[in-house]
Formats: C-alpha cells, structure tokens, sequence
C-alpha cells in the first residue's frame, strides 16, 4: 500500500529532523499555505494542578490558526493535561486550571461562557477510538449535531457524508451506515470519531495520540487525514512519537519532566527548527537521546 | 423544528460567496456551515439545558418517594413495637387470646430451634458444593450453577409446598425439623453462590500474589484459599441467615401452629381484630426487624473488612 | 422479603464480575500453572471424593425432588380439569369450582401495575444516585435503599395492612378516583384493600432490586463514552440520556426482569392487603387475588383430595411462570451482556 511504503522510506532516516525536513517537501505539505493567518487559542502561564498534586506548570504556548501544533515529550509531563485544559474536560474531573486561555479574544475560563459552546468550537479526539456503542455508524457521525440542535434530516445527511469524506471514510462506510460502529476496525472507528468531531464544523481539533492505540497502516492513513485537516481547521496533537510529530507537524512544543517531577513546557518553535537546530540543551537531549 | 430550517439548507446547498474560482467557493461553504453550526449551539443551548434541569428534578424527585417507605416503616414499627417489648415480652410464653401478659418467648424459641436446623444443613452443604464448584469446570459444574440461580428465584412458597410433601405428609405431622428442612432449602442456593464467588475472588488474588512471590502451589495454596475465603463466606452465610429468619411462606406448611415462630405469629395476630394481638404483631415485628438488621450490618461489616484487607 | 441484596455482589470488589458472568471458568486464570488445575482444594481420597460429589448430588436431588413433589401433587387436579384449569372458570372452593384464571389475571395485573410504578421510581432513584448527587450523599442513601431488601416481607405485610391501607382508604383512593382520565381506573367503592395496594406493596418489595442493579449497570458506562459526549457539547442531562442510559439499558433490562421474578413469587405480604377475592377486577380499587396469595389464603382450610391438589397446582402453575421469568433473564444478562463486551476500540486495522 501506497501509505506504508511512505511510511517505510520515511523511517530509513533516523533523524526527526531528517523526517521533518522531507516531510515539508512531499505532495501533500507543497499544497499547504503556511501562517494562515493569526493565533487560534493563546496559553499564558496555564498551570493544571489536582487537589494539591501539579501536574504541569507555567506554560505559554500558542496554536496558530490552521496549522498542526504537535506536543511531544515522554508521558507524564503533561501534554494531555494542557489539551483537555482547552475545552475545559477538567471541569468535570477535579482538576484546576491557572493562568489563562484565550480562544482568539475569549478567556475560555471567564464568567458567562457556556462550556457546552465552547465545546461545539473546539472538538476533541481521544486516544482509544470512542464510537457510541450503542449507535449505528450514521447516528454516531452527527449526534454532535443533534446535540447542538440540528435535527433537519437533510442537514443532517449532508454533514454526515462531508465530515465521513473528510475522515477518509465515506467510501468505507457508505453502504453500512445503519450498521453498528462497533464492526468497524480500530483504525476506522478512530476515523469515525474524527468524522464525529469534525461534523460540528469545529475551529480546533485537539487530538490525544490518537494513533497510540493502532497499527502503523491505520496510523498512516490518520497522519494523511490530519495534514489534509489542517487546511480548515487548527490542530493540537499530543504524541509520544517524535517521528509523527516531525512528519505531521508544523509547529511543535516539547514538554519534559522538570526536576520536581512537574512537568513544564522546554521549548516551542517550528517543527523543523526544535528537532534540528534546538536551542534548549533539555530539548537536544530528548531529541538526540529518542534516538540513540 | 429547528427554527431557521429553511435558511439551513439554503446555506448547506448555496454556499455561494464573493470569491472567483472553486477553491473560494468552498472556503466560503466552510465558513458558512461553521456560522451555522455555532448559531444553532447558541440558539438552542437555552432550551436543552431547561429541558435538562427539568429531568434532573424530576429524577431527584424520585429519591424520597423510594426513600419514604423504608423510613415510615422502620419509624412505625419502631413507635408501635417500642411500647409492646419488654423483657416479660420476650420471656413469657402467650396467653389465649384477650388474656393479658403473655409474651412470645414461645416463638422466638421456635425460630431460633428453626433456624439453628436450617443451618445445619445448609451451611456445610452450602460450602461442599461451592467446592465442587471452584474446583471443576465443565457441564456438571455449569448445569449445577444454574440450577442454583434457577432455585434462588423460586418463590418460598413453593419451597414450603415441597417441604410439606417430603416431611409434612409422610410423617403425618407439622413439625420444627420440617420447617428447618424448608428454610434449608431456601437458603443453600444463595450459600452456594456467596461461597463459591468468596473463593473465586479470593483465589484470583492470592494465585496473582503467590505466583508473582513463586509460592509452591498444592497444600499450602489449598488452605490458604479456604482459610482466605472464610470472611466473604461468613458475610455471604449471615446474609442468608437473615433471610431465612424473615421467611413466613414455608412455615404456613410445615408448623402446627402460629406460635411457634415469630414470622408467623406476625402474620396470625395482624389479621385478628383485637388491638392486642395487633400490638403483639408490632412488637414481634420489631424484634425481627431488629435481628435481621443486625444481622445485615454484621455481613456487611465483614465484607467492609474484607476489602479493606485486600486493597 | 424475598431475595434481599445478593450477598455475593457485597464480596467482589469488582463491579465487572457479577455474579453469573464467571460461571464456567474453573479457579483461577490459566497462569503458567497447569498443576493448580489438578490440585484440589481438598486432597483427592475417595472420602473427599464422596463429600464433593454428595454435595453435588443432593442438589440435584433436591432440585428434581421439588419438581416431582409439585407436579404429583398437583396431578389430581389436573386430571379432573384437565388444562382447563388454567383459564376456566373461577377459583371458588366452597363450590367445588378449580381453576387458575382469575388468579392468573390477578397475578398478571399485579405485577404489571407494581412495575409501573417501581420502574420510573427506581430509575429516577438510580440516576440520582448515580449521577445527580454528591458522592457523599449517595453512598448512605443507597445504603438505606437497600436495607429495604433485608426487611422481612411480613413486616412489610403488616406495616401496609395497619398502616397504609387505612391511609389508602381514606386519601389516596378518594383522590386517585377523582382524576381526570385515570380516574376509570380506580372506581367503586374504597375499602382499603385492593389490587392497587397490593402493586403497592409489590412496587416497595422490587425497588430495592431494580435500584441496586440499575446503579451497578450505570456505574458501568465507560468513562470514554461520556467524555465523547461531553466533547461534542453535550449538556449534563444529555450525556445521561445520550450516552449512559442506552450504555446501561442490558443491566437495567436485567434488573426489571429480576424485579418481576421477585413480584411474581411474592405471596404473604400480598396475601394481608389484596382483599382475597377471586374474580376479575373491574376497578384498580377492587380487591383481588393472586396465584400467591390463594395459595397462601386456601391452603390450610383445603380439602384434601381435590382441593389440596389444586392448591398445588396452582403453586405448579405460580413456579412455571417463575421459571420462565428466569430464564428470560439469564438470556438478557447473558447474551446481552457477552455481546457488549465484545467492544472493539483498539484492535488493529
């Protein structure tokens, strides 16, 4: 398959560096236009802490609109902590947000804003794929849009078979679509999933190693699907997988275990730039440490 | 439905904007479909979450209409039996009916004579089957586990039916042993379960300790898992003990007369209409009631035990 | 009260393992241990061998002596009316008249009105338990819910007799007669007892049933599933109804089905409130019978022979439906619950 021998020539080279700096030069990179204009979501000085254990401190980081921001680092230092920070999921688990986050000009933390609204603005795929097991395929696709108060069934089949092309899934499912998600393959219904979130039509996709829990074929196929993603939408990917990071990538923030075992944010900058020519030692050491 | 259904699909389907070529076309169908989408969260999300904080009374409504039964129960039983217990309650034996002083002493011997009978058939057998069970896969062991579930759903009135053609009817006469036999019955099935469920749990935990230790299985595993087990067994049996002291059913076919046990003394004396014997009722029901609460916090403090020691 | 909290659900610290679902693994998983599966727990001399196997026999001896003693015993009546008995005529003793109908009718409608009436009680119980209130506020109330279970059906019995049946008498059948379009239903005069205060005290007896297990298979949703919802926008009420109710429906059906077996088999506190007349109601307010509680109410004053057989033919009759009510059961909590499990997330493309 075409995918995997991409995936095969890319991995020959050791170097993330090596990888990111070809990856900017294939097809699918070319069509993109870089800087697409302004900041999607702002953190200033966000610290996430639970009951009296901190999970991550001080970090300041901008997404930039339409482009794929990767958060790499080993697990624990908090990346997913950091994303689920931005559609406000610690609401609900306990956990507390400091500092600020802006989505453009909003202080998603403010008084008067709706969590549920920001939600349908920001969606939200996790790192084992979720499909409602109690829902065939199509209803799966757009309960995001029911929820949010679509229900004209014309609509809602329109928005159902774009966001199923925009995960890649359309030619896949078109003919089963009354089928129970849970026949679909992991890969597929990762994809389901992202057709779910991108249905609501969101600013920004923040994506949890989505691929960790899939084999290197379905992880090719979702690493496609985000570059092509990110013309519409901004992504944030948290990955453990520097080689992803650098092939998917346009910016990427590094975050390591400071030495009080809280884990903070070392370096940020343009993908090709923190894994070739960082200028952090911690980052140079992670880097170069991933692959020796 | 949705109010603005119409500019909807307008929207879906035109998609048209100011720009030239294919590519702006579609950009703009995007922008479009996004300010939808976010006009129709907001529109909408004043609605959904009335309709929410509207279940979600309704459901905690819910809670003192299930709580309110067992509360007015324990209360009247409490203030009604209260004034009817005493000590002369408990150690004197009953008078005929409209004779004052008489207590239940009787029955509450009966009971315990009844019980004491149950248990000594169920508990051991209980146990040797739950054995059976642990050790051995397979048809038998699986056609018995359901015969077991199957038998703890049959109503004790039929277990008292079959203790009447066993015991009753054969020997010709009502007694405590076919009583005993009947609550026996009725309590092994949910023995069987609690043991065998007691050893499995325990077993899981002491094979994934053991082997992680590298412990010597055989002997030492054997004993170490009946001896583990006793605690879940012990909750397991007192639950069912509570139970079958509660039973009225089979003993309506297996005793000669009401006052010889306390569950039916109960219900002899609250269908006749001397508020004295309704008063004896009471007060029985709450020495009942009092033993098997006891009774159940105890099985649930030794399951409380029990966890604790494995987490 | 039949069948109080099941001790073994108190035991396992896993809410997964219900009881039932590790049946057929024999002791513990296959470690690297093939010579634990040929251990005993008890050495292997034929006395044990004996003790184990008698254990096992008697069992089955006791299932299969409850069949027999039923179906003999029942055998006179059944050939004097033959399956007539059934659904002919009345049950009225003192005329030599046999038959189950009425009762059946009676059992039926009971069960149907308790169910009614504990089902949306029970799941608005369980969802505010679950979901509604604070951690610290749940655990006591769910633990007073379930000490209704461990209170002896003849307490219950007499507490609804003394108790609620003259409050029904006087307020409740007043009130319920008076309502618009139910009111049909409960007409005639109010004495008290009643096919409605039996599903009462029915409904009472089940909650605690339908509450526990509805809890567990709530409980039971993933977590996963509800953060899908949540990040989509959901609102709280609608990640309940979207996501953790459907998640849960198997155990809930579980639990209903469970609840009727229970309201079938209940016969003593039904007996002291159901006003023991054999005949179709034709009002909710009316008295009525049940298989239970005529079997509870005739069975001393039968006449031997004929009447006696009847009477247990009619508990043939009551541990037929008992039986079928189980089975409907075994399939719900197994083969929905087997197939649930089979969820896929993860596995490779």
């Amino acid at each position: 398959m075409k995918e995997a021998d991409d995936v095969t020539n890319l991995v020959t080279d050791l170097s993330p560096g090596r990888v990111a700096s070809e990856a900017r030069t294939s097809a699918e990179r070319a069509a993109h236009e870089p800087g697409g204009g302004g900041t999607a979501v702002t953190l200033e000085n966000v610290s996430i802490t639970f009951g009296n254990h901190v999970a991550v401190r001080s970090v300041t980081l901008q997404l930039p609109a339409r482009q794929v921001t990767a958060l790499v680092g080993p697990s624990g230092c908090g990346k997913t902590s950091v994303l689920r920070a931005i559609n406000r999921l610690h609401d609900h688990m306990g956990g507390v947000v400091h500092g600020s986050v802006r989505l453009g000009d909003l202080d998603i933390y403010g008084p008067g804003v709706q969590p549920e609204l920001l939600r349908s603005r920001i969606g939200m795929v996790f790192q084992r794929p979720n499909p409602f097991p109690t829902m065939n395929i199509f209803d799966n696709v757009v309960s995001g849009l029911r929820f949010n108060g679509v229900h004209n069934r014309r609509l809602l089949r329109e928005m159902a078979e774009m966001a199923l092309h925009n995960a890649a899934l359309w030619d896949i499912v078109k003919d089963r679509l009354h089928q129970s998600a849970l026949r679909l393959s992991g890969g597929q219904q990762q994809r389901l999933c992202i057709a779910r979130a991108l249905a609501v039509e969101p600013e920004v996709l923040l994506m949890d190693e989505p691929c960790s829990a899939l084999d290197p074929v379905a992880t090719a196929k979702i690493e496609d699907l985000i570059t092509n993603l990110s013309r519409d939408v901004t992504i944030a990917l948290v990955t453990h997988n520097m080689f992803q990071a650098a092939r998917v990538s346009d910016h990427a923030a590094v975050f390591l275990l400071g030495e009080d075992r809280v884990g903070e944010l070392v370096e940020v900058g343009p993908t090709e730039q923190v894994f070739e020519t960082p200028q952090d030692p911690r980052t140079r050491a992670y880097v170069t440490g991933h692959v020796g | 439905m949705s109010a603005f259904s119409s500019a909807e699909t307008a929207l879906a389907g035109a998609g048209a904007g100011a720009g030239a070529g294919p590519d702006a076309r579609l950009a703009q169908a995007a922008r479009d479909r996004r300010e939808l989408m976010r006009e129709s969260a907001r529109r909408s999300l004043g609605r959904r979450r009335m309709t929410g904080r509207v279940m979600q009374v309704i459901c905690l409504i819910a809670l003192p209409v299930g709580l309110a039964p067992v509360v007015a129960l324990v209360y009247t039983t409490i203030a009604n039996g209260a004034g009817a217990v005493n000590i002369g309650f408990l150690v004197h034996a009953p008078t005929p009916p409209g004779i004052p002083g008489g207590g239940i002493s009787t029955a509450i011997v009966g009971s315990a004579e009844i019980i004491g009978i149950a248990m000594a058939m169920a508990i051991p057998i209980g146990l040797f089957i739950a054995l059976f069970l642990f050790e051995r896969r397979g048809r038998i062991a699986a056609s018995i586990r359901f015969s077991a579930d199957v038998m703890s759903g049959v109503p004790s009135i039929i277990i008292g039916i079959f203790a009447y053609s066993v015991l009753v009817e054969t020997f010709h006469h009502f007694s405590n042993l076919a009583a005993g036999f009947a609550i026996g019955v009725l309590m092994l099935p949910i023995m069987v379960r609690a043991d065998e469920e007691a050893m499995r749990t325990v077993a899981l935990e002491l094979w994934e300790a053991g082997v992680s230790l590298g412990a010597r299985r055989s002997r030492v595993a054997r004993s170490i898992v009946l001896r583990g087990a006793l605690p879940g067994v012990v909750a397991g049996n007192l639950l069912a003990i509570a139970r079958g002291v509660g039973e009225t059913a089979p003993l309506l076919f297996t005793l000669a007369s009401p006052t010889f046990a306390m569950t039916l003394l109960i219900f002899n004396d609250a269908t006749q209409p001397f508020p004295a014997a309704q008063q004896t009722a009471w007060g029985t029901a709450l020495v009942l009631l009092v033993f098997v609460l006891t009774l159940s916090v105890a099985a649930r403090a030794v399951a409380w035990a029990l966890n604790r020691k494995a987490r | 009260m039949t069948d109080p909290v099941d001790p073994s659900a108190l035991l396992t610290t896993d809410p997964s393992r219900r009881p039932g679902e590790g049946s057929g693994r024999g002791g513990p998983p296959d470690g690297p241990a093939p010579s634990w599966r040929k251990d005993r727990i008890l050495p292997s001399s034929p006395f044990y061998a004996i003790v184990r196997w008698g254990g096992a026999g008697l069992f089955a001896a006791l299932l299969i002596g409850l069949v027999i003693s039923i179906v003999s015993g029942s055998s006179q009546a059944f050939s004097h009316s033959g399956m007539g008995f059934l659904w002919s005529g009345t049950w009225n003793p003192a005329g030599g008249d046999y038959a189950a109908g009425t009762l059946l009718v009676g059992t039926v409608l009971t069960t149907f009105v308790a169910m009614v009436i504990v089902v949306p009680v029970g799941l608005g119980v369980s969802v505010s338990l679950t979901e509604l209130a604070p951690k610290w506020l749940a655990g006591p109330l769910g633990t007073v819910i379930e000490f209704l279970a461990a209170v002896p059906s003849i307490v219950v019995g007499l507490w609804a007799l003394l108790v609620l049946s003259p409050v029904f008498a006087a307020h409740v059948e007043p009130f319920l007669e008076g309502l618009p379009l139910l009111g049909h239903l409960f007409h005639g005069p109010a004495y008290g007892p009643s096919i409605l205060l039996a599903s009462v005290v029915l409904a009472i007896m089940t909650l605690p049933t339908v509450v526990t297990l509805s809890r567990s298979a709530l409980g039971g949703v993933p977590l996963a599933d509800r953060e899908a919802a949540m990040a989509l926008g959901a609102t709280h009420w609608e990640v309940i109804r979207r996501t953790v109710l459907p998640g849960a429906r198997a155990g809930i059906a579980a639990a209903i089905t469970l609840a009727v077996g229970r309201a079938l088999g209940e016969s003593i506190a039904v007996a002291m409130v159901i006003g023991n007349r054999p005949a179709v109601p034709h009002s909710l307010l009316a008295p009525g019978a049940t298989l239970g509680s005529a079997i509870v109410n005739q069975f001393a004053e039968s006449t031997p022979g004929l009447g006696t057989s009847s009477v247990i033919a009619l508990a043939g009759v009551l541990l037929l439906l008992t039986i079928l009510v189980n089975v409907v059961d075994q399939v719900l909590v197994r083969g929905r619950g087997a197939r649930r499990a089979v969820r896929v997330g993860g596995v490779p493309a």
